[in-house]
């Protein structure tokens, strides 16, 4: 048996695990001692890695090209050199027809590693000439990075993973790391038995919640009143530190004038939380001798959620836990690459290494090394803006790179009417997804496992990764396929033969990542950047002496007033849903749903949990089918009635396809970072008198839409009208 | 002293990765696939209440209900271990009745028979079915070996013993506490 030296796929932990292969297959895992997992994995890690291996539990994996002359028509199977020609005469037909920005790209925040979103990046900017290219982060911590920009000027984690069990006070603030990083639960818990206290912000009781030293169940919606309240508490009893707030930062006099309004009094209605608790864990907080500040997607998929991230770290400066060791402010890294994307510049505002697209210098170098006279300085579309661009006919084409948008985006509806307006849909995937079968054109992809790369963890560690097998179809590596495209559309540049070989250009462009070469990432080896020379070990921990990377190079104290989710509850629509995740599938489930183990612990049709108080008078009970619905769409799920669960609001898992609860989540962003408020939506549930009918209909819709796909993936055999993957219809 | 497992409550965090190895440990192979197809009966079960989040299995007690009460002595001691002989269980549940931490269970299984090479389906066979601490493992309790944070353990009798000299210590620490006080 072989043992690959491998990055766990899925969470931003950063588990280094070995890939057990005999008969180059993969028949196993083993945890390895990596700096973030000290040989420890979840059940993800264990047991979610025979995807590779097309188990076809879900969907098929993808194995040759193929292309649809028109959108009624089914696939065929073609030649590389058909698809390449098809896609590149489509691409520079659209690019010279309405110029460059009509396209938009994707980088892939999943398991293809940060070599080929560079490439991808590089393809967006020297070859179709556009910024247009975004990453899953616009969805996740997109305003953890547009926040700490623009307070600290960096937008990752201050400090380590490793970090955490060394901090005297964790404030967890809508992070429930026990299902979405519970590597890096493991860590609160070891704090937890050093000593530390646990302050916990969430209104469910999640995990974390059970072992606090204080649980602060505040009402969803109301993160900005509880953060100004915080400040206010620090200011208003003298907790903050007064010398560092003088020497290392600026704004405080604005701020303290925002904050004023907020006493622990006034929010108490907003917030739902008595004076005193805010007071109490203010004083834990700022009495501990080293805090760290935790968040997750409670706090940035918010309509308000980019003020909020510097609410969180206006706490952090003002008590001056930065700039040192088991400090610092944490936005958790939801996708195991999300912070590689970003880092290679898979965004429309920053190329790799964040320099900004409208910095001149920038610009002139990084077009001097890519050999093309100019690049663009525009800042490029979001994500989130496809929909309407697309409506509206800004938009013509989309390189869909390893992302779900049709599962992952909200108001699924509109997703949906989007993608009928575009001219051109590329999607280069592993998986037939439902995006995919959307597709005029798919360019089939190497797993992880059948590739080399480097993976950018959530604390900024870089880590390599090995290919374990060969892939089994006619596939190519994702820059193999960009690079194809950009020589048939006469580029160059792309010309790559290894992911050192692209490595190398990087961190020869970059200051960051200058220091960290592939031989000191070999093996276990861990770089966390800025790794400015080949000697340095990189930063565990940033900001030091105090120094931040604003211009002023001051940390910036900035609040916000509050402002209410956007749609209201009604009589109709009495309750909020909260959208979440869960510990054993991850993103769209195109990977998790197609691991045994995986799927076998929780499928279709999915949860929505719901307190048994709101559940009772609707005559729900536990496991029971019901209906969820919100202005925009109805979908089935499976009542979970828990008291961890509070009054008022229901949670579900967005992976499912069924329980689609994206069909159900509204269309309304951060004004700021573009990311949409998934943790509202008003709906209400409805009980299901027939259930055996709802159970045979949940069974009958999952097998109609997996079979939709696999005939999709199977070019020939069949000729469907349309392949689409619309939802069950009510 | 017979060996159980135990689970720390306050480290668990349900979720569930050691059902899946408990699983995966009686399949015989360590591969995923041999998961496929096979119902999903962990042998402990991972409980979330409002408050506890733990795993609840088999104590292999030393005077064991199920034991006592099995009336085709099914169920027996070994190797510091309560196991059950599924050749002689009847899948009447009288265990299932007598076990105070509800940690058996009866499922049946299809069964099959192998005749002149070629292996037939015979029904179904009833298996009295609980932790049996991996004893055909070589490496030991497959849950143990996985959980993430560390929160399960083997509780043989030196660890029992430190156990009580722990709880012993805190008591008499607790005890002058309120004699200052
Ligand atoms: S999912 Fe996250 S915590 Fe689990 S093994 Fe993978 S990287 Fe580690
Ligand atoms: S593996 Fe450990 S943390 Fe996870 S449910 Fe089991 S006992 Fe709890
Ligand atoms: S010791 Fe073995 S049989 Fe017992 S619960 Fe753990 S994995 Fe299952």
């Amino acid at each position: 048996m072989e043992k690959h030296i491998s990055v766990c796929p899925y969470c931003g932990s950063g588990c280094k695990l070995a890939l057990l292969v005999e008969n180059d297959k993969i028949v196993g895992a083993e945890a390895l001692d990596g700096v973030t997992n000290q040989g420890e994995l979840c059940l993800k890690g264990w047991y979610g890695w025979d995807f590779v291996n097309d188990t076809k539990i879900l969907t098929p994996r993808l194995k040759s090209p193929m292309i649809r002359r028109s959108r009624d028509a089914a696939f065929e199977a073609v030649t590389w050199d058909e698809a390449i020609a098809f896609t590149a005469g489509k691409l520079s037909e659209i690019k010279k027809k309405y110029g460059p920005d009509s396209i938009m790209l994707t980088g892939s925040s999943r398991g293809t590693g940060n070599e080929s979103n560079y490439v991808a990046q590089k393809f967006a900017r020297a070859v179709i000439g556009t910024n247009n290219i975004d990453c899953c982060a616009r969805v996740c911590h997109g305003p953890s990075v547009s926040g700490l920009m623009v307070t600290l000027g960096n937008g990752a984690m201050s400090n380590s993973i490793c970090e955490i069990e060394d901090t005297d006070c964790i404030l967890c603030f809508g992070y429930n790391a026990a299902d979405s990083h519970p590597i890096v639960a493991r860590r609160i818990l070891k704090a937890k038995e050093k000593g530390a206290k646990i302050i916990v912000c969430d209104p469910r009781q999640i995990e974390t919640a059970r072992i606090a030293d204080q649980w602060l169940a505040l009402k969803n919606g109301s993160n900005m009143a509880l953060v100004n309240a915080f400040a206010n508490v620090l200011i208003d009893e003298g907790l903050y530190d007064k010398e560092y707030v003088a020497n290392y930062t600026e704004g405080f006099e604005e701020y303290k004038k925002i904050v004023a309004k907020y006493t622990p009094e006034y929010v108490e209605e907003i917030t739902g939380l008595k004076a005193a608790e805010i007071r109490r864990a203010m004083r834990a907080y700022a009495g501990a001798k080293t805090a760290t500040i935790l968040w997750g997607m409670g706090v940035t998929q918010w309509g308000q959620a980019v003020d909020v991230v510097k609410g969180l770290s206006g706490l952090a400066l003002l008590t001056g836990n930065l700039g040192k060791p088991n400090v610092g402010v944490g936005p958790v890294r939801g996708q195991n690459n999300v912070q590689g994307a970003c880092d290679m510049g898979a965004l429309p505002n920053v190329f790799p290494g964040y320099y900004s697209v409208k910095d001149d210098e920038a610009r002139a170098r990084f077009a001097k090394a890519w050999g093309v006279p100019s690049l663009p300085a525009e800042i490029g579309m979001s994500l989130t803006d496809v929909p309407h661009a697309a409506e509206e006919g800004k938009l013509k084409a989309m390189y869909i790179f390893g992302e779900d948008p049709a599962q992952t985006e909200p108001d699924l509806a509109t997703v949906r009417k989007g993608f009928d307006a575009l001219e051109l849909i590329i999607v280069q995937d592993i998986f037939m997804t439902k995006t995919a079968a959307y597709a005029d054109v798919i360019l089939p992809a190497t797993s992880w496992g059948e590739h080399d790369g480097v993976f950018s963890s959530a604390d900024r560690g870089f880590q390599r990764f090995y290919k374990a097998v060969n892939a089994k179809g006619d596939v190519k590596h994702d820059w193999e396929i960009h690079g194809l495209i950009a020589k048939a559309m006469g580029y160059d540049g792309i010309d790559y033969h290894s992911t050192e070989e692209i490595w190398n250009e990087l961190i020869s462009l970059c200051h960051l990542y200058k220091g960290a070469t592939y031989e000191k990432l070999a093996g276990l080896g861990y770089v966390q950047w800025p790794c400015t020379e080949v000697d340095k070990p990189g930063t565990p921990w940033l900001y030091e002496g105090n120094e931040f990377q604003t211009k002023s190079k001051k940390g910036l104290l900035f609040a916000a007033e509050w402002r209410a989710p956007l749609e209201k509850i009604d009589a109709e629509f009495p309750l909020g849903l909260c959208t979440v995740r869960e510990v054993g599938h991850y993103s769209c489930r195109s990977m998790t749903g197609n691991c045994v183990a995986l799927a076998t612990l929780a499928d279709e049709p999915g949860y929505v949990t719901i307190n048994p108080k709101d559940a009772k008078p609707l005559g729900i009970r536990d496991q029971e089918l019901v209906w969820v619905q919100s202005r925009r769409g109805k979908v089935i799920a499976r009542a979970s009635v828990t008291e961890r669960t509070n009054v008022g609001a229901v949670y579900m898992t967005y992976q499912w396809w069924i329980g689609a609860c994206n069909e159900l989540t509204i269309h309304h962003v951060d004004p700021i970072s573009k990311t949409p408020e998934y943790k509202f939506a008003a709906v209400r549930v409805e009980r299901i008198a027939d259930q055996a009918w709802a159970e045979a209909h949940v069974v009958q819709e999952y097998s109609a839409l997996k079979r939709r796909l696999a005939d999709a993936a199977k070019p020939g055999d069949v000729a469907p009208a349309k392949i689409r993957a619309e939802p069950v219809p009510a | 002293m017979n060996r159980f497992i135990v689970a720390e409550a306050s480290k668990c965090i349900g979720c569930r990765t050691c059902e899946v190895a408990c699983v995966l440990a009686h399949t015989g192979k360590e591969d995923v696939e041999a998961l496929a197809g096979r119902e999903f009966h962990p042998r402990l079960k991972v409980l979330k209440t409002l408050t506890v989040s733990a795993p609840v299995t088999c104590h292999h007690c030393e005077d064991a209900p199920c034991v006592n009460a099995c009336p085709s002595h099914a169920i027996s001691y070994r190797d510091a271990t309560v196991q059950v002989d599924q050749s002689k269980c009847l899948g009447c549940k009288t265990c299932v009745v007598a076990c105070p931490f509800g940690a058996m269970e009866v499922i049946s299984r299809p069964a099959i028979r192998s005749f002149a090479g070629i292996v037939v389906a015979d029904g179904v066979k009833a298996e009295a079915h609980k932790c049996d601490l991996c004893i055909d493992r070589a490496a030991g309790p497959a849950c143990v070996a996985v959980c993430p944070t560390d929160a399960l353990h083997v509780m043989d009798e030196t660890r029992l013993a430190e156990t009580r000299a722990r709880r012993q210590l805190r008591s008499a620490l607790e005890a002058s506490n309120v004699d200052a006080a």
